[in-house]
């Protein structure tokens, strides 16, 4: 029995600490995962308004920051009882859909794709053989390999490794990294141009809310932007390069991905349980009640059990425990009224080890996540994801329909590109809605509430997974606001039960050839893609007085 | 690698100072008893300072090591949309990246042991992301089994500079609001406080513009003369350049602002004909930043182009995280902000209707002011010539006696002088 810790986990954001124990076969057989920072928003944005609350909570995370601002958005909504315009809908999902494919991208190349990687090896590849390769798999040629070639021979000869210090290539004695020099080539090409991709994503979201990370214009009430004609054709050809770009690349270098690292598919399951809340307001907008709006969500809310059951959210079945974690007490608490007030002890694995606390349905762990809601969109009969998994089982000699197939570290990584084909779609597809909609000269864009008091919970997806956001507002002023993150669920600690979190469980099991650089593990970690800094939260005030004067109540000077 | 330190060049070192090779993994034994380690990782220390995972020490690529503290990573997300030159090419061709929780290949111990050999070997620059907290003896923020204050103390004592990025970085940001519950603070304030000195470079905003960075970058590693990067702070450590003008001096919608044209509604009519947002609460007038020339990702727009107002994320004083902006500018949508005393809240409605009625009022003498000199559409007519041309008609370019017809093969040819088309505004050029 040894010990083997990964303190900080890069390429991720926020930080976070994996600590494992390993077995003498060198299979980890307990893990703990930490999240190792604590800063408090919901006290923060306790007695603002909810109009500043969307912007505010959006810099929780610079990943994901449209996702907040928008769950924020859906919980002002509900809690002024306002149902936001048709155009407004559109232009709020086309927000949120460049925010996915920038992240989406960013995390598969620039993320995770360096734990299977090796962009030094590529210096070794045959120019002609790496064109050769990439027209066999049908992968983009964009970049002209040659010229990368030479570009790398210069990076190596000067002798400085920049984001390559340290590196894991040599890892397992060399065995870690079993891609040709080939394919290292092409996926280092793919990197580079996923650096572009991912920016171009991001002027999407800048072209509607003004700037990315942390848009502007997402707003209780609607949004704030009004598309012209002049911006109109800028969107519609951003959106649909992307779409180009990911048609061109993203299937085919997961392919080539499996071919190499197919005993991924072998390890890192996790709990089997999955919580989708649903993301991408539905066409056939406004609904009936929430419930229906979530199910027609383009990705469907889905809450699915082991045997890969579907039943829709129920908000009191979620609970927090903190037992495990830095905050006062052990209680059990119920959504939406969680107390908890933060208390570092000391890092100790057998009582508080992290900032995060454990979440929970119906009293169990559940993973959140991009396969989560592909699992859920799957089984409610999403065409275009329904194709798309097919096309992958069928890659992998899996039966078609036998999800637990995808149930695995690699499984994870590959499932996600489905989702970020359909929504390089959709993206399309709404500008022409847009469009559509303009012509139609529908209501506006935003509307004014008409009562200032009222409670709303935002129940939503970020790239990592299911979000929710709830606030209770008095005259216009928050009272009370509760969130829980995508990671939250997925970095819990141990439960009131002693059951571990969702990627606790999915790191047990993993081999671990060498305890100095465990890559396997690292290579769970990013299957879940997780983000710590945002799953770091607390509620209700604490009851420090502060006693601060402003003197100069205008804010202008 | 060519430039690589190898065990026999350490092994000089080490006898240059009068230590033997088993002196040193003696050493090795004792630090890492201190530690709380066992016997078994001794060779992974001694194996840690011998070899070089960061490859040259020094070469073509200006080291840089990048923290993020109390981040939420928007900062080194804004920085990898930046363009010409991409994230990719400044982290191959221009700065070498030893140490960046998002974008390095290594992880845990060894991206820690890369940080670690670039301190060592001096000559960087620390770019510092996401506040500082003191919460709970440095706890609330723990990386690498230490508190986060320790390793911006270690990289910050050898920097050439450190760039406090982001407005976390320079007072705390949205962290440090009431209550601030994790104590969070500024780069700036904490190394006074601890006594380190150094040279911090102050970049607000929330998150930093990635073009600010990287004109510190063009100072520091292209024209590499750090003087010039000193030269352009002002009296808050910040370059006066970008931090030197409000976004209300060159705002696009500045001239509706002199009309007293106002959009008084989000998404409206007049918001899609760029209005002014100053009665949506925009805090242009007060928050001097550069975002409106410089613009954001890939120059496609900033946020008051999207019809947001500006909520000023680059006011951060770095002497007092409670000076955030934030806390400075909340509510961000009407223009007087709330009275806080201890947990008790105010919004001064009564004295707010009544600041906004003289606003309002000044507002519209302002706009009468423009009608009669003429500054908006329906007043005076412009001077038919220019009255320096007037003066010097020797040295004029301006052609003032046209025929339409003339004035169309003029424009046609686009030639170099202006020539306007429209005959009610006379031959103004």
């Amino acid at each position: 029995m040894t010990r083997s810790v990964i303190d900080p986990i890069t390429r991720i954001e926020g930080h976070l600490r994996v600590e494992m124990e390993v077995d003498s076969h060198g299979i980890v057989s307990d893990a703990w995962v930490s999240g190792g920072c604590f800063r408090g928003m919901e006290l923060v944005v306790q007695d603002r308004t909810p109009e500043d609350a969307a912007q505010i909570v959006e810099r929780i995370c610079g990943v994901c920051p449209v996702s907040h601002a928008h769950a924020s958005s859906i919980a002002g909504d509900k809690a002024y009882g306002i149902t936001i315009s048709n155009k407004a809908r559109i232009v709020r999902n086309l927000i949120e859909g460049a925010q996915f494919l920038h992240s989406n991208i960013l995390w598969l190349y620039n993320l995770a794709a360096l734990d299977y990687v090796n962009p030094l090896n590529a210096l070794n590849a045959n120019i002609p053989d790496t064109y050769e390769l990439a027209q066999a798999v049908g992968t983009s040629m964009n970049t002209d390999f040659y010229a990368l070639a030479e570009k790398l021979t210069k990076f190596a000869e000067n002798g400085q490794l920049s984001i390559f210090s340290g590196n894991w290539f040599g890892a397992d004695e060399g065995t870690a990294y079993t891609m040709t020099p080939e394919a290292d080539l092409i996926c280092t090409a793919h990197y580079l141009e996923a650096l572009k991709m991912q920016a171009r994503a991001s002027e999407v979201s800048a072209l509607l809310g003004g700037k990315m990370p942390h848009v502007m214009t997402i707003i209780p009430g609607g949004c704030m932007w009004v598309p012209t004609e002049q911006k109109l054709d800028d969107l519609k050809a951003m959106c649909e390069e992307i779409r180009t770009w990911c048609n061109e690349t993203l299937l085919q270098d997961t392919l080539v991905l499996a071919q190499f690292y197919g005993d991924a598919l072998n390890w890192g399951k996790g709990c089997g349980r999955y919580v989708a809340w649903g993301v991408f307001e539905g066409p056939k907008w406004p609904y009936a009640n929430y419930e229906e709006q979530m199910r027609n969500r383009y990705l469907p809310m889905g809450v699915i059990d082991e045997n890969f059951k579907v039943t829709s959210v129920q908000e009191s079945s979620i609970t927090e425990y903190m037992g495990h974690s830095w905050y006062k007490g052990s209680e059990t608490y119920t959504s939406p009224y969680f107390v908890t007030e933060p208390d570092f002890t000391s890092y100790d694995v057998n009582d508080r080890y992290s900032w995060v606390k454990c979440p929970a349905y119906d009293g169990r762990p559940m993973e959140a996540g991009s396969m989560a809601r592909v699992f859920s969109a799957y089984l409610q009969g999403v065409d275009f994801v329904v194709d798309g998994v097919d096309t992958i089982s069928d890659a992998l000699g899996a039966q078609r329909g036998d999800l637990s197939a995808f149930q695995s570290t690699l499984g994870r990584t590959a499932i996600r590109q489905v989702e970020t084909l359909y929504i390089a779609d959709l993206m399309c597809q709404w500008v022409d809605d847009l469009m559509e909609a303009i012509k139609g000269g529908e209501e506006d864009y935003f509307k004014e509430p008409e009562t200032i008091t009222g409670s709303g919970t935002g129940f939503w997806e970020a790239p990592r997974g299911a979000l929710y956001h709830h606030e209770d507002v008095k005259d216009g002023k928050i009272t009370g606001y509760q969130i829980i993150i995508p990671s939250t669920w997925n970095l819990a600690p141990i439960n009131a039960d002693g059951v571990h979190g969702p990627l606790e469980q999915a790191l047990i099991g993993i081999p671990v050839a060498d305890i100095e650089m465990p890559i396997n593990a690292l290579r769970t970690v990013h299957s879940f893609d997780p983000c710590t800094a945002c799953a770091v939260h607390v509620s209700q005030p604490s009851t420090g007085k502060h006693f601060e004067t402003v003197t100069n109540p205008w804010g202008v000077k | 690698m060519e430039n690589q330190a190898k065990i026999a060049d350490f092994d000089s070192i080490l006898e240059s100072r009068g230590v033997t090779r088993r002196d040193f993994l003696g050493l090795c034994a004792s630090i890492a008893a201190a530690a709380g380690l066992s016997q078994m990782a001794i060779p992974r220390i001694a194996h840690a300072l011998e070899e070089s995972v960061i490859g040259a020490k020094q070469g073509a690529l200006y080291p840089v090591i990048w923290i993020e503290g109390a981040s939420c990573t928007g900062c080194t997300e804004s920085f990898a949309q930046i363009e010409t030159p991409d994230v990719g090419a400044i982290v191959l061709d221009l700065i070498s990246l030893n140490y960046s929780e998002t974008l390095s290949a290594a992880a845990g111990h060894s991206v820690e042991e890369a940080k670690a050999q670039t301190i060592a070997a001096g000559n960087y620059i620390l770019v510092y992301e996401g506040a500082v907290l003191k919460a709970f003896e440095g706890n609330a923020l723990r990386v690498a089994g230490e508190v986060g204050t320790s390793a911006l103390v270690e990289a910050a004592e050898s920097a050439n500079a450190v760039v406090a990025l982001g407005s976390c970085a320079v007072n705390g940001g949205w962290c440090a609001a009431h209550p601030n519950p994790a104590q969070a603070m500024g780069v700036q304030q904490y190394l006074e406080e601890v006594g380190v000195e150094a040279t911090v470079v102050n970049v607000p905003g929330c998150p930093a513009n990635p073009e600010w960075l990287m004109s510190i970058l063009v100072d520091v590693v292209v024209m590499k003369d750090v003087s010039l990067l000193l030269d352009r702070l002002n009296s808050e450590n910040k370059p006066d350049d970008i931090f030197g003008q409000t976004i209300h001096d060159n705002c696009e919608r500045r001239g509706h602002f002199e009309n007293g044209e106002f959009v008084y509604k989000f998404g409206s009519e007049e918001e899609a004909k760029g209005y002014c947002l100053y009665p949506l609460g925009c805090r242009g007038p007060q928050t001097k930043s550069n975002c409106g020339v410089v613009l954001w990702n890939n120059r496609r727009s900033w946020c008051v182009q999207a019809g947001a107002p500006c909520i000023g994320c680059c006011e951060a004083n770095p002497a007092n995280p409670g000076d955030n902006w934030v806390q400075v500018n909340t509510p961000f949508y009407k223009r007087m902000r709330d009275l806080r005393i201890g947990d008790w809240l105010v919004q001064p409605t009564v004295i707010g209707v009544g600041l906004t009625a003289i606003v309002a009022a000044c507002l519209v003498v302002h706009g009468f002011g423009m009608k009669l000199t003429g500054r908006m559409d329906g007043g005076a007519p412009f001077e038919k010539i220019r009255k320096w041309d007037a003066k010097h008609p020797e040295k004029s370019i301006g052609k003032y006696d046209l025929t339409p017809e003339e004035r169309q093969a003029l424009a046609e040819k686009d030639c170099g002088h202006a020539v306007s088309l429209d005959e009610t505004r006379g031959g103004q050029s």
